[in-house]
């Protein structure tokens, strides 16, 4: 055949974003054109077209669906595309690396982090929860659980007021009641039910309702009304001080092995994955499995984005899947996402983007993906010396990460729309 | 009377008439017709002959026949020749009067039954025969039928044959036997001049019949013209006997034929139609027989039901389903290549070919195929058992295929294949031909396998000295694991993090997780003790319990033999021990090498590898008591393990796993390795399989139900297996060697339930390293 690195493919460089666009024209560029050359030419064509754009732009292309990695022919063979027609190739901006921005140290690993706002919960070892500001000040460190500290979630991720909830390994999850910025912190329920250690929590996006899920294999739904539910008497006497003891409202039962992860789908499908192998979808409403995924191994952490109405799943084979449930049988796992190199013990999707998520591993890394690009992440976030234990980007501003150095790693993301 | 008889007795009267009209004097000329008659039979047949002599035994009856009135005509023919041609033409006259009366009666007697139109036929041939009679010779038929003729007046004249030979044993089939033809159209004999054969196989010659003239003559002048009728058989005229026309009359009548017949005996009631008023038996009729049968009753339903479905059709229904199926037929032979479906043999298995002639069976042999003395000797030897014999021939040599001479057993040979071919019927014979590799299961591909580890995940640091041994709980939580350097480690499997540590004062050589969840109890062996370690762990809701039931030691005043009681001794820790969560302490007599526990997490043993014969220990915690299972040294005891589900005990010395049965008190087996020494051994969790692993490098899967020898043996490690274990579901196996490597195998085994036999296979381990 003809030299590749004479050839030449027509391109349609089309955009979403209007103020970056170029005119809509078929461009002749070469076969084993990179996206670096890509983004020079894009920049290059925008400089022509606008006097005003004066700071050249990072762009990253996609052509059908997926990043470029690799030269486009690469790209384009591998996908079965035909080199004869125009290939469209969308350009967005880049995300930009995001910078490490502190690091917060605590006396233990780090299990459950969440970010709202400003604040930064963190569940830990040692027992303690604690609040902590991006700005790496402790607010207020609190240890009311007699047990490992296993996952922490804000009750409302729009009012702060209302408090957040810890579970842990000593069979209980406390309610806080915290009034924002100050250190007045009190528990305010207990809720007991479960027989053996709390591993996961997850707030209903009503936020009237908890499910817990742990070792005792059992998913526990709770109230998380701080209201006397009329209860009898004695359960709020049994409370040391005057703790209100909250039983669980429903507990479904299902998995075998412990559940690792609990997502609210919408108020009333709660979606759980649990070591046995297995993610199962609850309805909350009627107590019993909608759904089933049965996977290959045992699932470590998952999550689940209202954005795409798709599922995040990390397993202990060190991949990711992205899981539809909606999709039918059999392709129930669109993408498969390997780079890590142990178990990944945390996933989060991005609040704010359906295509980012970050996610944390046994082999110290934590790394940002695009779902366009499975075969590689985009950016490795380097900084931390053992396990990667827990990751969240609940605030776009700040990709948090814990892990078992004892520090939790904030990353500031620079492109916020 | 009826109608009809009237009719027949007047035509019959009429016939008389013109018979008496016509011959008046019958009966002088029957004599003399008969002693004529006599002079011509004599050159006839003897049958004839007797006939004629019957006739002539019989000569004044009353009613003479036709035929001798015929041979009489003949005899007075000349004599009356010219009356008779004068005579023509009025007879001619009178025919066709007769005719015209004929027709009358015809015209009245429409509605007369056969009998009368047959008696009209038989009177009309004898008209025609008497005018033929007329250009008749002297030849004529003189045949005489005189079986009508016994009159009982004619037996008194009879002086050889006093009786009739017909007169008895009149029947039908008697009848025939003058005529040996049987029974076929009489037609057949038109052409012919004869009508049969006799008994000696002479022709019966069909009788002279005479024109219409004669006829005519006939029944002018015979008075009996009226009764004669012509035997089918014989041809011959046959005057009816007055016995006969009575019975005749009497069918007419419609009245029974025999006279004798007495039409109004006495009635005899066999069956009385009386209603008896008093029972006939004493006893009553039983209530059954009043009741309408229940089986009748229940076949009369299955009638009904049976024709209300249609399944029986009742004779009008079949008669219209008939009349409506159209008749089926089919082709024979519809085609040329369906024909072959119909031969005989479906299936035909060709005959075993022969063996082609060889070089012993040429004319011409190489000289090495020829025989030699010693074979010539060899062949005569075996004379008298020739299937013995190498060859079944002597080869010879001939100069030219000129010279080759015919061969003398060749029919013989035929013969005896054919024989051979017929004798021993061919059968095709259905054979599988299944390879014993078929039927195991094929192997998954280590793909589908999954899930097992390949790298890798978690590294558990803290220990600073080797780590002996190690053990998880029951839900897979933590991980306990027991070093050299004095402490018990929990670890929470998943992250690798370090949950407690216990010090205790000495090595550790083994430890093991309590299997009953209720129990949260580990099972320390350190040094010379084992403690009883509540590890804190988990629910603390058992562990409380578990400090609680541990608390009070049960008081029992059993006394504790002697030599238990050298061996091991309980005891409770002090406070600081206590605060580092032992609960209890065995302080045993030599070190402790192995712990471990029952299913049910009562009982542990512990094996003492120094021991001697108290070696083995088995101990209660429930009890705090402990025993001496066994009281003699079988060897040195590498490793013990419980039976996971029932009360057996496997020991393993250093060459032999003996399985005992704790109940009984026996040994029930005794599991051969084949090895130099034992390491370690581990049981499946169904309490089927065993897992030995040596230091001789090598693996033993044991199936209990299957032998005492190893089902597998499986040479994976370059050197000393140190441990082996089952996975909990999976059909996975683990062994970890000296050689720093891991190995998980995959056996599966496979039981099919039949309901004789277990019947056990299995795919070959598959190595993931």
């Amino acid at each position: 055949m003809q030299n590749t690195s004479e050839c030449q493919l027509q391109v349609r460089l089309i955009t979403k974003q209007d103020i970056y666009a170029v005119p809509d024209v078929p461009l002749s560029v070469p076969q084993i054109i990179e996206s670096k050359s890509l983004n020079d030419l894009v920049n290059q064509l925008l400089n022509e077209s606008s006097s005003d754009f004066l700071k050249p732009k990072d762009f990253d292309f996609l052509v059908i669906g997926e990043l470029l990695r690799v030269p486009l022919i690469e790209h384009l063979q591998e996908r079965n595309i035909s080199t004869e027609v125009t290939v469209d190739i969308e350009y967005i901006e880049r995300t930009p690396a995001p910078d490490p921005e502190n690091s917060l140290l605590h006396d233990d690993w780090v299990c459950g982090i969440r970010t709202l706002d400003k604040w930064i919960l963190t569940g830990c070892y040692d027992y303690s929860v604690n609040i902590w500001t991006t700005h790496g000040k402790i607010v207020t460190s609190l240890k009311e659980h007699k047990n490992i500290v296993k996952a922490v979630s804000w009750l409302d991720e729009t009012d702060l007021s209302k408090g957040f909830v810890s579970v842990s390994h000593d069979l209980t999850g406390i309610l806080w009641s915290w009034e924002p910025g100050t250190d007045n912190v009190s528990p305010k329920a207990v809720l007991r039910g479960h027989e053996r250690g709390i591993d996961s929590v997850g707030v209903s996006p009503n936020s009237s309702r908890l499910a817990t899920g742990g070792w005792d294999t059992n998913l526990k739904l709770w109230s998380t009304s701080l209201e006397d539910e009329g209860e009898p008497a004695y359960k709020k006497i049994r409370g040391t001080n005057s703790l209100i003891t909250k039983t669980p409202l429903n507990t479904l039962k299902g998995h075998k092995e412990t559940i690792s992860s609990v997502n609210w789908v919408d108020n009333y499908v709660v979606c759980t994955a649990s070591m046995d192998h297995t993610i199962k979808f609850w309805d909350a409403e009627l107590c019993g499995i909608k759904n089933e995924i049965v996977g290959q191994k045992a699932y470590l952490s998952s999550s689940w984005s209202p954005l795409s109405n798709t599922l995040l799943a990390s397993s202990a084979d060190r991949h990711i899947r992205l899981y539809d449930p909606r999709s039918p049988e059999g392709t129930l796992c669109k993408t498969t996402f390997t780079s890590h190199t142990l178990w990944v013990s945390a996933v989060t999707w991005s609040k704010y983007d359906q295509h980012l998520f970050l996610s944390g591993g046994y082999d110290s890394g934590v790394k940002l993906w695009d779902t366009r690009s499975p075969k590689a992440p985009l950016y490795n976030l380097q900084g931390h010396q053992g396990q990667v234990l827990s990751v969240d980007w609940s605030n776009n501003k700040y990709l948090v990460s814990g892990g078992s150095d004892n520090s939790v790693h904030i990353f500031k993301n620079k492109h916020v729309n | 009377m009826g109608n009809k008889q009237k009719h027949l007795k007047r035509s019959i009267k009429e016939v008389n008439k013109k018979g008496n009209v016509n011959s008046d004097s019958d009966e002088e000329d029957d004599f003399m017709n008969i002693v004529n008659g006599e002079d011509i039979d004599s050159s006839d047949s003897e049958r004839e002959i007797e006939d004629s002599e019957d006739e002539d035994n019989q000569p004044v009856e009353e009613e003479s026949e036709a035929d001798s009135d015929n041979i009489s005509n003949n005899d007075t023919g000349e004599e009356v020749e010219n009356e008779e041609s004068s005579e023509d033409s009025e007879s001619e006259e009178t025919d066709d009067s007769e005719e015209a009366d004929d027709s009358e009666e015809k015209e009245e007697g429409t509605s007369s039954n056969n009998e009368q139109t047959e008696v009209k036929e038989t009177e009309k041939r004898n008209k025609l025969d008497k005018k033929q009679s007329k250009n008749k010779q002297a030849n004529r038929n003189f045949i005489v039928n005189n079986k009508r003729e016994n009159k009982p007046e004619s037996t008194g004249n009879a002086s050889e044959n006093k009786k009739d030979e017909y007169d008895e044993h009149d029947t039908s089939d008697e009848e025939d036997i003058r005529n040996t033809v049987g029974n076929i159209p009489m037609n057949w004999y038109d052409e012919y001049k004869h009508l049969g054969y006799d008994w000696d196989g002479n022709q019966l010659l069909k009788p002279e019949t005479g024109d219409q003239l004669d006829a005519f003559l006939k029944r002018m002048e015979d008075p009996d013209f009226w009764r004669t009728v012509k035997d089918p058989q014989t041809g011959q005229d046959v005057v009816l006997s007055e016995e006969d026309i009575q019975i005749i009359k009497r069918i007419r009548a419609q009245k029974i034929p025999d006279v004798t017949f007495d039409e109004y005996a006495p009635w005899i009631e066999w069956f009385t139609s009386e209603v008896e008023q008093m029972p006939i038996r004493k006893f009553p009729e039983h209530k059954r027989s009043f009741l309408p049968s229940r089986d009748e009753a229940k076949k009369v339903s299955k009638l009904v039901h049976a024709l209300k479905m249609g399944w029986i059709k009742t004779r009008a229904e079949q008669e219209k389903l008939r009349a409506k199926k159209e008749p089926q037929f089919y082709m024979l032979w519809q085609t040329d290549d369906q024909s072959e479906e119909m031969r005989r043999i479906h299936k035909h298995i060709s005959a075993p070919k022969r063996f082609l002639p060889g070089h012993a069976e040429s004319y011409n042999p190489p000289p090495e195929y020829l025989f030699d003395a010693k074979e010539l000797k060899d062949w005569d030897k075996l004379k008298n058992s020739p299937w013995k014999r190498k060859l079944h021939f002597i080869p010879q040599k001939h100069d030219s295929l000129r010279k080759v001479p015919a061969y003398p057993r060749f029919i013989k040979e035929r013969f005896l294949r054919c024989l051979d071919l017929y004798l021993c019927p061919r059968a095709i014979k259905m054979k599988l031909s299944i390879e014993p590799e078929s039927l195991v299961p094929k192997l998954p591909s280590p793909k589908d396998l999954q899930p097992f580890p390949t790298v890798l995940a978690i590294e558990y640091k803290g220990h600073s000295d080797m780590v002996r041994s190690i053990s998880t709980d029951k839900s897979g939580q933590f991980l306990l694991s027991g070093s050299d350097d004095g402490t018990v480690k929990i670890w929470e499997v998943n992250t690798g993090r370090c949950l407690k540590t216990i010090k205790t004062d000495n090595v550790v050589r083994s430890v093991e997780w309590c299997p009953n969840a209720a129990l949260a109890l580990i099972l320390v062996a350190s040094g010379q003790e084992v403690l009883l370690i509540n590890p804190h762990v988990g629910d603390i809701l058992v562990n409380s319990r578990t400090d609680t039931v541990l608390k009070e030691a049960p008081k029992s005043n059993v006394i504790i033999n002697e030599r238990v009681r050298t061996t091991v001794q309980w005891a409770e820790p002090e406070d600081s021990l206590y605060k580092r969560g032992v609960r209890i302490i065995l302080k045993h007599f030599k070190e402790v090498s192995q712990v471990t526990w029952h299913g049910r997490g009562d009982y542990f043993a512990t094996v003492m590898p120094d021991g001697q014969n108290r070696s083995v220990l088995i101990s209660q915690i429930s009890k705090r008591r402990s025993q001496l299972p066994f009281t003699k040294a079988k060897g040195l005891v590498q490793c013990v393990l419980f039976h996971p589900t029932k009360p057996y005990l496997f020991v393993a010395t250093q060459r032999h796993v003996r399985i005992y049965d704790l109940v009984k008190q026996t040994m029930m087996k005794k599991l051969l390795t084949n090895s130099k020494w034992i390491s370690t051994m581990a049981i499946h969790p169904g309490g089927d399989n065993l897992l030995v692993g040596t230091y001789d490098r090598k693996m033993l899967w044991f199936d209990l139900d299957l032998s005492t020898k190893p089902y597998q043996t499986l040479r994976l490690h370059g050197t000393a297996v140190r441990g082996v274990t089952f996975h909990k579901r999976y059909p996975l196996f683990a062994s970890g060697s000296d050689d720093k490597s891991l190995i998980i195998s995959h056996g599966m085994r496979f039981v099919t339930k039949s309901p004789h036999r277990t019947i056990k296979a299995s795919g070959k381990p598959r190595i993931f390293q």
